[in-house]
């Protein structure tokens, strides 16, 4: 009991001491780069990706090695979404994303 | 007749006391290798302007030519610039643009820049210039300067250890200290710490106006000189901790700690800048 209440602090700690951060920026050649991480510099690959448009998924992937997604640019408004988790999840919207 | 001949001692007097004034100011602020950027946590990418240049960040009473030599009336140019982005080194040299900097009393040869920040995380730019030929003290300087921007606010290359000849490598995230906060670092040369290393510590007083190269008004006034270059020293562990009072730049420079002890068979100095931005708690 001991040990599982440990381990559950531990969990807690790890999950709620740092930040999820996404920012995305436009290659200029029709593609998006999004890259993700966590505010204490852990790496992001595997976490779950994805791109809303008028509330549906257009495209849904997972982070590389780098940490990072490209994707074909959306026609009009989109978001970039990457998905760490219930609390983690950072939205960008297509408006916010410059070259 | 005695009375202009008087007059013209009093007025040699004067200007021979001013002169030494002027040397005397010269001698005792400190000479400070500018990095800057007007922001150095971005909340996303986005193109930085960068300012490079060889000044009194305190007191600005004389902004040197940058790469100025004893033996040339041309002036040296860069011999590095390069940021460090997740690992991958770029270099930049080639984005360099000679400009000439307007400070409070004189103006210097200075460069422009500018870099596309677009990536997240850690960006580390890296200044060597060619060391510069102070004749008040007939020996060169060379200020190998590093300045770290970031950003969205993942770290990621911060605390690196370049291995440069003279280097501050920070403890402290020198772009997330709120003002009153502070920052660690240890100095070092070529990877190896240098005990009881002799620092100092500059406030940057005047506002950069990146559009007309030139410094504005300043900030604050020292109580006594000695608050103009603060100087501290690391301990026996080349580590040292500064608290600062005040959100802004910040420049830290470790005198004389690189491997290059002569230059053109003159003395040099070869020194480690770091510049740190507090921000205001507002």
């Amino acid at each position: 009991m001991k040990k599982v209440l440990l381990g559950l602090i531990f969990l807690t700690g790890s999950v709620f001491a740092h930040t999820a951060i996404m920012s995305c920026f436009d290659n200029g050649d029709n593609t998006i780069t999004c890259e993700g991480g966590f505010s204490d510099g852990s790496s992001a690959s595997g976490v779950i990706f994805y791109v809303l448009k008028d509330g549906k998924k257009v495209f849904e992937s997972k982070m590389t090695e780098d940490s990072e997604v490209t994707f074909d640019k959306p026609e009009g408004d989109y978001e970039a979404v990457f998905s760490a988790g219930e609390g983690h999840s950072v939205h960008v919207k297509s408006s916010d994303i410059t070259e | 007749m005695l009375q202009k001949s008087m007059i013209k001692i009093s007025s040699k007097k004067i200007l021979v006391g001013s002169a030494l004034l002027a040397g005397l100011t010269t001698g005792a602020f400190a000479h400070f290798q500018l990095l800057y950027t007007p922001d150095t946590a971005l909340s996303k990418g986005k193109t930085i302007e960068l300012r490079e240049v060889f000044t009194h960040p305190f007191a600005d009473e004389h902004t040197m030519d940058m790469g100025k030599q004893h033996d040339s009336k041309e002036l040296k140019s860069v011999e590095e610039f390069y940021v460090i982005n997740k690992g991958k080194k770029t270099d930049l040299k080639s984005t360099l643009k000679g400009i000439t900097f307007t400070g409070q009393h004189n103006s210097g040869k200075a460069y422009a820049s500018q870099y596309k920040a677009q990536r997240m995380g850690d960006h580390i730019l890296i200044l060597q210039p060619a060391p510069y030929y102070e004749a008040n003290e007939d020996a060169y300087i060379q200020q190998i300067t590093k300045s770290i921007i970031n950003v969205a606010g993942t770290p990621t290359d911060w605390d690196s250890d370049l291995g440069l000849k003279a280097e501050i490598v920070p403890l402290t995230k020198p772009y997330a200290i709120w003002e009153g906060g502070s920052f660690t670092g240890i100095v070092k040369s070529k990877g190896k710490p240098v005990p009881y290393a002799e620092i100092e510590v500059e406030y940057l007083n005047r506002d950069i106006d990146i559009k007309n190269n030139k410094t504005g008004k300043s900030y604050v006034e020292a109580p006594q000189d000695a608050f103009v270059t603060m100087g501290i020293k690391a301990d026996k562990d080349g580590e040292f901790t500064f608290t600062l009072p005040r959100a802004g730049f910040w420049g830290f420079a470790a005198l004389g700690v690189g491997n290059d002890k002569t230059y053109k068979g003159k003395e040099l100095s070869q020194d480690a800048v770091i510049w740190v931005e507090a921000k205001p708690m507002r």
